[in-house]
């Protein structure tokens, strides 16, 4: 039981993960250019709909993916584990703001990563509601109606229950028509991760102060 | 119309004479010949006219000049001398000019013979939001250029001051590249609806990011604990390795894989 939680918590974990995730990810970017026929769609639904569906029946291609998840999934027990380990430690100690700050960060890093899976399994992708201009259109299976009065190609998004609703394309149907092409996401972990980042850039930023003012 | 003419033309001769000043830079260091006090350097005037002929440019198209393959090499080319004041100036870290100013001169070399016209933003791009985005991850950039240069210098003659300052450019580094990747996802959330897409350049940052991420873990693992038993020498070459990670990120991805990112 140690042994794990010496794995768990140790840098040198944090380092071949770290590794593997680089490794990965390259491998990665390399093999989605060339099976495009696999990984077109891949931002067309949530990941884990994508996944369930390609991960299984194309196990070599997708293998990339599997490493990667492998990899977030121990990088995010490792630094949950680290911090949990050290904030005991911390805390039975002088407790600083400066050995404090990596811990914040460590827990931003964890509410960017578990709020980007909550997106991953409950978010939704509703993709290319085509509206003509004067028009409407039904947006998936939300029951809702999107209706254009006026297009403008600079359009801000709309936010309307959970759903943001996006201007994906626009053009002119051979009659000369203008319409427009929307898409529907619906990211219930974008709050926290966005709450979760710009935790983290402060934390950072305040761990730099410090190290500036040793080394001047 | 006589005006924008003389203003285009006027940037332009700031953009060779800043791309001479880093050449010259490049010379004398090459030639061992050295400044002095870094504010009298070639180097210096570089920046300074190199900062000029951005400003200009950015009053000119009213945008950011960070978009097209040109604009992104100038501005790396700017921020790598920036790196060199901001984490080389001193006495102790100066040996590191001689890589780093080859790290600032070549891009901007590179830029030099590409189209230097003023093209308009696309509409999703024109927002704070992008200049924030790309203008901290070439900070960024610049810091890990700087960082190649102190690992070098590092592993050649060791020295304290240059570790420090070599530990510095990674932490730095990631720390802007962090910020410029937090403004990325706002702005691709409130412009395409999505914070993350699946496409190489977007999985080439997260892979940037999470190498110095963990490199600035790996210097609390003990030398000798264990292979590969860590050490300074091997944080330096971590370090330098960095440097082609970026450019991997940056260049290998944006010229060589379809991607959100393609110049």
């Amino acid at each position: 039981m140690m042994a794990v939680w010496r794995f768990f918590t140790s840098h040198k974990t944090c380092a071949w993960t770290g590794l593997a995730f680089c490794l990965a990810g390259a491998a990665g970017s390399v093999v989605m250019g060339r099976y495009p026929e696999l990984f077109s769609d891949m931002d067309a639904g949530i990941l884990a709909d994508w996944f369930a569906r390609k991960g299984l029946i194309a196990p070599a291609p997708t293998l990339w993916l599997y490493g990667l998840l492998l990899a977030t999934a121990l990088m995010t027990a490792n630094a949950a584990c680290c911090t949990a380990e050290r904030l005991v430690q911390i805390f039975r100690g002088k407790v600083t703001l400066r050995r404090l700050l990596p811990h914040v960060m460590h827990v931003a890093f964890l509410g960017v990563v578990l709020s980007h899976l909550v997106s991953s399994l409950y978010g939704d992708r509703i993709h290319g509601v085509a509206v003509p201009q004067g028009g409407f259109a039904h947006v998936g299976s939300t029951g809702w109606i999107l209706s254009l009065d006026r297009f403008d190609a600079v359009m801000a998004p709309v936010f309307h229950e959970g759903y943001g609703i996006y201007i994906k394309n626009f053009g002119a149907t051979p009659w000369g028509a203008p319409f427009a092409v929307f898409d529907a996401n619906r990211d219930p972990g974008a709050v926290a991760i966005l709450v979760s980042s710009v935790l983290f850039t402060v934390a950072n930023l305040i761990y730099l102060l410090p190290a500036r003012r040793e080394d001047a | 119309m006589e005006a924008h003419a003389r203003l285009f033309g006027l940037h332009l001769v700031l953009f060779w004479l800043s791309l001479f000043a880093y050449g010259a830079e490049a010379g004398l260091q090459l030639g061992r010949v050295s400044s002095g006090s870094p504010f009298r350097s070639a180097l210096f005037a570089g920046l300074v006219l190199h900062g000029l002929f951005l400003a200009l440019r950015w009053g000119i198209t009213g945008h950011a000049p960070m978009a097209g393959l040109f604009e992104s090499l100038t501005v790396f080319s700017f921020c790598s001398a920036l790196a060199a004041f901001l984490l080389c100036r001193t006495e102790g870290t100066r040996a590191s000019w001689k890589p780093l100013s080859i790290l600032i001169v070549l891009p901007q070399a590179g830029a030099a013979l590409l189209d230097k016209r003023l093209t308009p933003l696309y509409p999703a791009l024109d927002t704070p939001w992008f200049a924030a985005h790309v203008g901290l991850s070439f900070l960024g950039y610049g810091m890990f250029a700087a960082g190649l240069a102190l690992a070098w210098v590092y592993l050649r003659e060791g020295g304290e001051e240059i570790y420090r300052a070599g530990a510095l450019s990674a932490l730095y580094g990631f720390s802007a590249f962090s910020a410029g990747m937090v403004c990325g996802g706002i702005w691709a959330f409130y412009a395409w609806g999505s914070y993350w897409i699946w496409t190489p350049k977007e999985i080439w940052s997260v892979v940037l990011w999470l190498y110095f991420a963990t490199l600035t873990h790996l210097k609390y693992i003990p030398a000798g604990s264990g292979w590969p038993g860590w050490s300074r020498r091997m944080e330096m070459g971590a370090t330098a390795a960095g440097y082609f990670v970026m450019l991997s990120t940056f260049l290998g991805v944006s010229l060589l894989l379809r991607s959100s990112h393609s110049f």
